[in-house]
């Protein structure tokens, strides 16, 4: 009976192999796919064990720790990480929030805290060795600490003249030169702090009043809102015109009728108060002074709807791979292709089906300010694991040559026109009037709604100095009227605020 | 010249050649249990230490009551089974003190130093009474070795011991639930509130009279019938025995809803039978029957339809309620990973009845997969102590009695072990020695004493032959 004792102690060997083999799949290759499990009760428990990263604002030489976590010393959550936004309104679009579904639920976390997520709860792989040596010194785990690009002096600058505007509206500074972002507000916001308690009843009470709000404070509006770009557009038409030689340069005339009838249809496209352009053949720096609709309308049937498509598509717009992240998701801004002429004619002056958000104004003044070159924007500037060591640092990338040097200078001189000339349309607001800052920037004053029904959105994007760009901003205020008059003042605070502080 | 030398190097003188001295190793086993003692020990203290910082209260009555018992047992070795195998004890030792040592720390999941509700099904004596049964469990392994002298004795009680095994396997199934039942699972017997898992005894009574039964019809059973497929086929009518215990089963399925002991019982009748008969075709006759019994059980019970079904799909949503157990274990031994939590420091309260069938997975949760692979050496260490002890022993009915019980242990380890990490689906046996409950650990203590009294009847050096009565020897055999 040796010989079948023996096969059986080789079915025995095998068993015991299997499961080890199991076992070894299960605790090595198995543990990340089980610990994202959503319904998985003990990374939920382990989210108030972790003592999270901090999130700083740290641009313009300033800082400002706008997220951080304490334990909470007494109650029914005593022991547990708790998380504290000290100012939160002004920095909610950008910190979004960590609620106690952070692991359950995808929507547990939002904004850098869902984006860099691991490295604030400290699972990312890069923090592994630091992890490491917390496992032998016994430290209590501690997340990385993410320092934004964000200037705190731009930020409540932005958001205090949302505030004092009242109404929806979004804006974002950029660092024409690096990409930084230095500035990025959305009004009405929320309060993270509601949604960070530990109670579960609290939360869904706060969830669900923010949910139903009608005025959406959790929309982030300054990347997740488009709005028709209205004459802000011009910048993207008349690159095209340089780009594409139909235009030498900006004192090139153009034409400019006071009434110009649109192609195959009964419409007429006329111009603010309708009012002639000039003498009817301007040079093209007036015709984008005064913002004329006559002439880059007409412009736009010159160049043509491809022409016109894909220099809107290196500006960035039409991004439906929703490619561009900050590390926050920026929603693709619209410039459909057009072929009818009289569709033309209105999307070349920022109406019809154009939408942008925030987000790409900035960067339509960005890539003008740094002489045609776009660079990548990003929010997070460096990661830092609890011992001070830089784990991630972003180096500026160029995200594409969107025009020539040439053609961005063209377009800057008539940018500092639009301020700087006592005709133009941001001279009171945004030009010497105002500011001894040479302002370069364009005005937007979009219709919207059915038959244009709806109050006018006030767009204004802009960057400064003219002569040595520090600064791009982008201004989207929802029915706030003249872009001039609503728009252009919140980017002029803005850039007083951030240049105040060089 | 040369060819002297070359002679002498083949054959050297007699009595230079080196004697094989037959030792019973009993110190090496004191060792080894010292070992076993003391891992329990450090492992007692770091659940102190993680659950609250100090040393845990109660570690003299723990450790040392648990030495004590163990110096004991070891004695009444010394004792009663002089040459036994020194492995199998230490190696049921050190399994006995790491579960007691699991289940204090469990009784406190929920309680000083674990934040938030108790979820805990454990009294705060769990582990005392385990303690207890330990007790009782040594004294019933010494009981065996005391009672069994000879393995070839219970072979007289071939019948006898099949019908009581049988007899306790039924009992749970014709009670009321109120006397039999304990959260669904209907294999208790419930007296004044202890309650006995009959089916952990019945198990070795019907190793025995497998063992019994195979010794005398073996080579019946081996002949071969038809060949099919270049193999040997069984006779037809040779196949009742198969059938019948096939049935019996089935019957224990159906009616005590106890997939996982019903599929240890045929797993053993099956391994047994072709121990004994050497015969391959037994094992596929026995696999086809065991897969046929699995689908009808898997078609028409919706309880085991719903295994497989948990099995198959543990996250998919219609089966989270049921697979809510399975689900809890799994991410358990994810969140200790390569090292584990440390005991006390992880959070297997979540995985309900993690005390008994689940203890794996506490285990894995707070040891990591480097102590969970530790625990399966051992237990693989075991079983192949329990299998040498049969390939060693001489009498046809102990070879068989020791690789039933040695392959038994396989089989449930590999079905519990298996069945919560998801290799297989999951049918709740007990885990040996680790698991709560006194039933599991007294009948696995009593396997101990089995094993080793057949080894101890192999490795006894034999009787010196009687030199001035020339020629006749007297060799007495008992």
């Amino acid at each position: 009976m040796n010989h079948s004792l023996r096969r059986l102690s080789i079915a025995c060997l095998a068993m015991f192999l299997l499961l080890m083999l199991n076992v070894n799949f299960l605790q090595v290759f198995r543990v990340n796919t089980l610990a994202a499990e959503p319904r998985n009760s003990r990374t939920y428990q382990q989210q108030f064990k972790v003592w999270r990263g901090e999130i700083i604002a740290a641009g313009g030489n300033q800082q400002q720790v706008i997220a951080e976590s304490s334990k909470v010393r007494s109650g029914p959550f005593a022991g547990d990480f708790m998380r504290h936004y000290p100012d939160p309104f002004v920095y909610a679009p950008l910190t979004g929030y960590d609620s106690i579904y952070a692991t359950t639920s995808q929507f547990g976390l939002t904004g850098i805290e869902q984006a860099e997520n691991a490295y604030l709860a400290g699972t990312a792989p890069r923090l592994a060795v630091y992890n490491l040596k917390g496992l032998f010194t016994g430290k209590p785990k501690q997340g990385a600490s993410v320092y934004l690009t964000i200037s705190p002096r731009a930020q409540q600058a932005a958001y205090a003249a949302l505030l004092a505007m009242g109404k929806p509206a979004a804006v974002v500074a950029i660092d024409p030169k690096t990409g930084q972002i230095l500035a990025l507000a959305s009004y009405p916001t929320f309060n993270p702090n509601a949604l960070a308690t530990l109670d579960g009843t609290k939360f869904n009470a706060a969830d669900h009043r923010l949910l139903t709000d009608p005025a959406q404070p959790l929309l982030n509006r300054a990347l997740n809102a488009t709005f028709p770009p209205g004459s802000t557009f011009k910048i993207v038409t008349s690159s095209t015109a340089f780009g594409t030689g139909k235009v030498g340069n900006q004192d090139s005339t153009i034409p400019a009728p006071q009434f110009y009838h649109l192609p195959g249809s009964t419409k007429v496209l006329t111009n603010d108060g309708d009012a002639p352009c000039g003498d009817g053949n301007p040079q093209i720096i007036y015709a984008f002074t005064v913002s004329c609709n006559t002439a880059f309308g007409k412009l736009g049937d010159t160049v043509g709807g491809a022409a016109l498509f894909d220099y809107a598509n290196l500006f960035g717009f039409n991004d439906h791979g929703w490619s561009l992240k900050i590390p926050l998701a920026v929603s693709p801004s619209a410039y459909p292709r057009q072929t009818d002429p009289a569709f033309l004619a209105l999307s070349a002056i920022g109406q019809f089906n154009d939408a942008v958000t925030p987000m790409q104004e900035a960067m339509l003044a960005a890539t003008i300010a740094n002489g045609g070159k776009l660079m990548q924007p990003y929010l997070v500037q460096q990661i830092k694991a609890p011992d001070q060591s830089v784990v991630v640092a972003t180096q500026p990338t160029v995200l594409r040559q969107v025009i020539s040097s040439q053609v961005a200078s063209f377009v800057t001189k008539m940018m500092i026109s639009v301020t700087q000339n006592p005709a133009g349309t941001a001279y009171a607001t945004a030009g010497p009037p105002a500011t001894s800052i040479v302002i370069a920037g364009k005005t937007g004053t979009a219709q919207n709604g059915p038959n244009n029904s709806g109050l006018d959105d006030a767009v204004f994007t802009c960057f400064a100095p003219a002569s040595n760009p520090q600064i791009a901003v982008g201004v989207i205020v929802k029915g706030g009227g003249f872009g001039a008059d609503a728009a252009a003042p919140i980017a002029l605070k803005i850039i007083q605020a951030y240049l105040e502080q060089h | 010249m040369s060819a002297a030398a070359s002679v002498a190097a083949i054959e050297p003188p007699a009595a230079q050649r080196p004697v094989a001295l037959p030792r019973g190793r009993r110190g090496a086993e004191l060792v080894m249990l010292g070992f076993a003692v003391v891992i329990m020990a450090f492992a007692y203290l770091n659940v102190g230490l993680g659950l609250k910082g100090h040393v845990p209260s109660g570690f003299t009555t723990f450790v040392g009551g648990f030495a004590v018992l163990i110096l004991l047992a070891h004695l009444a070795v010394r004792w009663l089974a002089p040459w036994a195998d020194p492995l199998l004890m230490p190696l049921a030792a050190v399994l006995n003190g790491l579960g007691i040592v699991m289940i204090y720390r469990l009784q406190q999941s929920g309680r000083s130093g674990n934040p938030g509700v108790l979820i805990s099904t454990l009294t705060t004596h769990a582990a005392l009474y385990q303690l207890m049964w330990t007790a009782v469990g040594l004294i019933a392994f010494v009981g065996v070795l005391l009672l069994v002298r000879e393995p070839r004795v219970l072979q007289r009680y071939t019948y006898t011991l099949g019908t009581a095994g049988l007899i306790l396997l039924a009992i749970p199934a014709i009670l009321p639930d109120s006397l039999s039942s304990i959260q669904g699972a209907k294999v208790w017997i419930i007296i004044g509130g202890f309650s006995v898992q009959p089916a952990e005894f019945a198990k070795i009574a019907l190793a025995v009279f497998f063992a019994g039964y195979l010794v005398v019809k073996r080579d019946v059973l081996a002949l071969a019938g038809r060949r099919f497929l270049g193999i040997d086929l069984p006779r037809a009518r040779d196949l009742g025995p198969i059938l019948v215990l096939w049935v019996a089963s089935l019957f224990v399925l159906i009616f005590e809803q106890d997939i996982g002991t019903s599929a240890l019982f045929f797993g053993l009748f099956v391994s047994m039978l072709y121990i004994a008969t050497q015969r391959k075709s037994w094992l596929l006759i026995g696999f086809a029957l065991f897969v046929a019994g699995a689908l009808i059980a898997a078609t028409f019970i919706a309880h085991v339809g719903e295994r497989f079904a948990v099995w198959l799909h543990p996250f998919a949503g219609d089966t989270v309620a049921n697979s809510y157990q399975l689900v809890q274990g799994l991410e358990g031994m994810a969140y200790g990973g390569l090292f584990g939590t440390g005991l006390g420091q992880g959070m297997p309260y979540y995985t309900p009845l993690v005390q008994s069938d689940f203890i794996t997975t506490g285990f894995g949760e707070e040891l990591g997969l480097t102590g969970l692979m530790a625990l399966l050496l051992i237990f693989g260490l075991l079983v192949q102590r329990g299998l040498r002890a049969a390939m060693a022993v001489r009498d046809p009915f102990s070879k068989l009695l020791a690789g039933g019980l040695a392959f038994g242990i396989a089989l449930q380890v590999f079905v519990i072990v298996g069945g919560v990490t998801e290799l297989i689906p999951l049918t709740g046996v007990t885990t040996p020695f680790l698991s709560q409950g006194g039933s599991s650990l007294v009948a696995s203590w009593m396997v101990i004493a089995l094993l080793m009294r057949i080894s101890d009847t192999a490795r006894r050096p034999a009787p010196q032959p009687i030199q001035d009565e020339g020629l006749t020897q007297v060799v007495r055999r008992g």
